[in-house]
């Protein structure tokens, strides 16, 4: 048995560290130094950020206050408030905004997210289109620096550094350590035109690219990954600015969190199902050959690593259980004496905390890119030790729910 | 070659030299634990050697000068832990293995044989157990009985316990089993010169040793 199971863990460490490896390298690429140190904008096109919001009279006052604290000359810039249909006080909020010359405020009936920013869309007169969700919130500097980023006629579009907004319990702190680790790969896979996913959290794109492909579309409740294959079939150039920090609220739940991720899981293998033609295509470099293809084996391989550490550890504990009923519990000194001879050390152990500390650099380096000070202790550990198999739940609930053709809410 | 490519081979040939590095440091460890249990088997070997000639070269030797005694126990002790715990990193069929199982239980026979004199000369009483187990999947209570004879012999000093794969290719073992008529029904033990087969609970184990003579052993005495 653990024969066969070191067989599928050997190759699954391989290509992590492989993958890790590249996305290393790809950072230490000479074009992905220039575009850390790119801030400054030759010039400054309009642009109109758009906030589709449902129910979120609660936090949609603070990313409009972020958004008109934005560093960006006024006249270039206006913000588009979509109310869709919201229920609680988020009309009332937004028309506080009114007055300001630079907010527009748009009412419709409950239509979906899709239908909210493609309002928006059409009521924008800029050159260049956002997205910010009514839960996030924008440094001053965001716009800038994202807009400095379309350097290339064929960019279409510009993601940002996404972390959490003021994490403070243990489970928020275990999410910023992964958008931190995005942060990191993301800006490495940016390089090589490998994103997938154009973030609802302020991505900015030209507004050309909706007249050329179409507006949003429903997409399985994750319209970003979407247009974001959509752009990448048609040969646009997605770029991270790596600079332009963004927060965002993260689920405070585990469930909230899983129903969250499940949405994602599910929107990314129904979405890649349907824009299959990239995965594998030489022609799609980066992203057919490795972002997409290794994204897919990291729901399963999630799923496979999961059960093996199950595996093995109710064998361990069983045998530990079986072992210690048999004779009376005493107490061994021994037990306390350090002997480097009984140290698990063997080559998946060896690998495995090669990889690990590749993903905890990651984190550290994340964190730096984003200019961000944050302060991890335990919640660190918890995140290499317990994340995983929460996320390994998600992964599980979307491959099943996709089997299943499942369809949830979005909330 | 286009730099995603040119990044994509090296990161290939990275990841390929850190796995080899990773193959590489778990043998030199395993090397390290199979070193370590050579050179305990030598100065054990040794020590053997040294309380042997101390038998030849004194006709009546003081039994208060036998002080390898106890540091002879808790060495083979310590090596059957090490022993047992490469064997199951390794496998039981690894060469090394073998080998090393083969010193051990030579050693094992010496101190055995050793302690016999021991305890004649000494006017002492101990307790022995030679224990028959099998790891060729025909022993499915071996790991039970392994487990309580570990805990007998931390419980009680004067226990003597001596482990032996059946199926080891040594002619000393071969010769023990001969001389105790040791069957291939396992777990088999011979406790004081009496063999028994399949025991495998702590209560079983202990209604067939003398626990008497554990709970009250004396001290040795000069003849």
């Amino acid at each position: 048995m653990n024969l066969a199971l070191d067989i599928i863990i050997y190759p699954l460490l391989f290509v992590a560290l492989f993958f890790e490896v590249f996305a290393l390298l790809s950072f230490f690429d000479k074009d992905a130094v220039a575009r850390r140190k790119r801030r400054e904008n030759v010039s400054y096109p309009t642009v109109s950020i758009i906030v589709p919001c449902f129910n979120e009279g609660s936090t949609v006052k603070g990313t409009v206050d972020s958004l008109l604290a934005v560093d960006y000359p006024k006249d270039k810039f206006s913000i588009i408030l979509v109310n869709d249909g919201s229920t609680d006080d988020t009309a009332d909020v937004m028309n506080s905004y009114s007055a300001n010359p630079q907010v527009a405020v748009l009412h419709q009936a409950n239509s979906g997210k899709h239908v909210a920013l493609n309002n928006g869309i059409a009521h924008a007169t800029s050159e260049f289109v956002g997205c910010l969700d009514a839960d996030s919130f924008v440094t001053p500097q965001a716009l800038k620096r994202v807009m400095a980023n379309f350097d290339d006629d064929k960019i279409g579009a510009v993601t940002s550094s996404l972390s959490v907004h003021a994490p403070k319990t243990l489970l928020e702190r275990m999410q910023e350590a992964e958008y931190l680790f995005g942060i990191m790969l993301r800006h490495s896979m940016a390089t090589f035109n490998g994103l997938y996913v154009t973030p609802g959290p302020f991505t900015v794109f030209r507004k050309r690219v909706f007249e050329e492909l179409g507006p949003f579309r429903s997409a399985h409740q994750t319209e970003d990954m979407e247009i974001a294959l959509r752009l990448q079939r048609a040969g646009w150039k997605i770029q991270n600015a790596p600079s332009a920090s963004v927060f965002t609220k993260a689920p405070t739940t585990v469930t909230g969190l899983v129903k969250q991720r499940t949405r994602w899981s599910t929107g990314f293998l129904r979405n890649s199902f349907d824009y299959r033609d990239l995965i594998g295509n030489p022609k799609r470099g980066v992203l057919g050959l490795l972002v997409l293809p290794l994204a897919y084996v990291s729901v399963f391989s999630g799923i496979l690593l999961l059960v093996i550490s199950m595996i093995r550890t109710t064998e361990a504990a069983w045998n530990y259980v079986a072992r210690a009923l048999e004779v009376p519990f005493t107490w061994d000194m021994s037990a306390l004496t350090f002997d480097w001879f009984f140290l698990p050390i063997s080559t998946i152990s060896i690998l495995s905390m090669v990889a690990l500390a590749i993903v905890f650099a990651f984190i550290f380096i994340g964190a730096k890119i984003a200019e961000k000070d944050t302060r991890f202790g335990i919640s660190l550990i918890l995140y290499f030790l317990v994340y995983n198999f929460i996320a390994a739940i998600w992964q599980v609930r979307a491959v099943a729910d996709v089997i299943t053709n499942t369809k949830r809410s979005w909330r | 070659m286009s730099p995603a490519l040119k990044n994509a081979l090296l990161a290939f040939v990275i990841a390929s030299l850190i796995f080899g590095t990773g193959f590489w440091v778990s043998n030199l460890v395993n090397q390290a634990r199979v070193n370590e249990i050579q050179t305990i088997q030598e100065r054990i070997a040794t020590d053997t050697l040294s309380l042997e000639t101390q038998f030849d070269l004194l006709a009546r030797l003081s039994c208060d000068a036998i002080t390898e005694n106890s540091i002879l126990s808790k060495e083979l002790n310590d090596l059957a832990e090490r022993l047992d715990y490469t064997e199951r990193e390794l496998g039981s069929k690894n060469s090394t293995v073998i080998l090393l199982k083969r010193q051990y239980s030579l050693l094992q026979i010496k101190d055995y044989l050793l302690m016999q004199q021991v305890a004649s000369k000494c006017n002492l009483k101990p307790v022995f157990i030679l224990y028959f187990y099998s790891n060729q999947g025909d022993c499915d209570k071996c790991d039970s009985a392994g487990n309580v004879l570990t805990y007998l012999r931390k419980t009680y000093e004067e226990l003597r316990v001596y482990a032996f794969d059946y199926h080891l290719d040594l002619g000393a073992l071969q010769t023990l089993i001969s001389i105790n008529k040791i069957e291939s029904d396992f777990p088999a033990f011979v406790i004081n010169g009496k063999t028994y087969y399949g025991l495998s609970d702590l209560e079983a184990i202990e209604k067939v040793l003398p626990l008497d003579k554990l709970a009250t052993s004396t001290p040795p005495r000069a003849n």
